[in-house]
């Protein structure tokens, strides 16, 4: 101590006392940035992962109840179908309504057309890549041609398109019935196929288009084409039937 | 003697490190800007102590002020909304370069001080 003391040596204690609060600062400070870089992770991730797994859950549980649902409908026409008269009418009009609503897989003569983003890039014109990438617009505008040219069913990327499917862009994705589709898109449809091919190829039209900016497009009659039923029907909460009455 | 100061230093740290709780994530800023201003202030020392002019009392004083002082004024900064802490960063960081540079160029020059002296006494 006597040491510490001596004239020359003065420094020693406050400088000792100086390095202890600067490393008492460090160690709180190392400390709080570990805490910090884990909890921050490990927070987000685990939400993700509990999320993810809850969503998956009920995915599960809605599909079994789909598939309850659609079994039992089977029974029904089945029964139906038994009968005479006015309920076989009703089954065939049931049946017809199915083939629309998208509920089961259907079969037939049609096409499919294959696309994908532009083999193109952004630096060999002028303009960013976004030309030469498939937009929802495009989609949209091919399934509205499709639907033009009377076809009766289509899917995409094997998502069937019913009344109420929707193609829209969600940050630089595409949807289709809100599941998330990409490069290359598919596009199935039943109908007659000289009709889809020639509605499809129409002069200036979307695929024209397409072609000159160099996207592939690949487009083949088929003699069957099978289309999946969509996996979840809508359900109309505010839409109700107008009943008429019958005035004599 | 360097022991005794060094030994305090992993010793602050080991206590803290293992012991204390974590700083509320909106001052672990200023703590950190606390912290580059403690290591300034070590390398002004440095410095001083090579030029021979290091004194405690400045030392210490420069110690703990400018670590208050960094931290308000990245603060204030903040209640601003005008980015002090950046100013503040960049301040003691090219004073911490400025210390270190000029006490390596102070080292080198007395090494080569001393063997111009021990190749010259000789011949003489």
């Amino acid at each position: 101590m006597a040491v510490l003391l001596a004239a020359n040596k003065r420094w020693v204690i406050p400088f000792t006392f100086v390095c202890l609060v600067l490393g008492a600062m460090l160690g709180i400070q190392v400390h709080t940035q570990r805490l910090r870089g884990d909890t921050m992770v490990g927070r987000e991730t685990s939400a993700l992962v509990g999320m993810l797994t809850r969503n998956e859950a009920q995915v599960g549980e809605q599909q079994e109840e789909i598939q309850q649902l659609r079994a039992r409908l089977t029974e029904y026409e089945k029964e139906a179908s038994s009968e005479k008269g006015l309920t076989r009418l009703m089954s065939e009009e049931l049946h017809t309504a199915r083939i629309a609503l998208g509920v089961v897989e259907v079969k037939g003569p049609g096409i499919v057309l294959q696309i994908s983003d532009s083999t193109m890039r952004a630096s060999d014109e002028i303009g960013g890549q976004d030309v030469y990438v498939i937009h929802d617009f495009d989609l949209l505008q091919i399934a509205n041609e499709l639907w033009c040219a009377g076809a009766e069913a289509v899917s995409l990327n094997g998502q069937r398109l019913i009344t109420g499917s929707s193609i829209a862009c969600s940050a630089r994705l595409i949807e289709v019935n809100s599941v998330t589709v990409g490069s290359p898109f598919t596009f199935q449809a039943i109908g007659d196929r000289d009709k889809l091919i020639s509605a499809l190829n129409i002069r200036d039209g979307v695929l024209d288009r397409l072609r000159v900016l160099q996207f592939p497009v690949k487009l083949t009659p088929k003699d069957s084409v099978a289309i999946p039923p969509i996996s979840v029907t809508p359900k109309y909460t505010y839409a109700r039937p107008v009943e008429k009455e019958l005035t004599k | 003697m360097m022991a005794i100061p060094f030994a305090a230093l992993v010793l602050g740290f080991l206590i803290v490190y293992f012991k204390a709780p974590a700083v509320p994530s909106n001052y672990a800023d200023y703590v950190a800007l606390a912290i580059v201003a403690g290591l300034d202030a070590f390398a002004g020392a440095g410095r001083n102590w090579l030029e021979r002019r290091f004194d405690e009392a400045i030392f210490i004083s420069g110690f703990f002020v400018n670590m208050l002082l960094a931290a308000l004024l990245a603060y204030l900064g903040d209640k601003l909304g005008v980015n002090l802490y950046l100013a503040v960063v960049v301040a003691l960081g090219i004073r911490i370069f400025n210390n270190l540079g000029h006490s390596r160029a102070l080292l080198v020059s007395m090494r080569v001080e001393a063997r111009r002296a021990r190749t010259a006494a000789p011949s003489e």
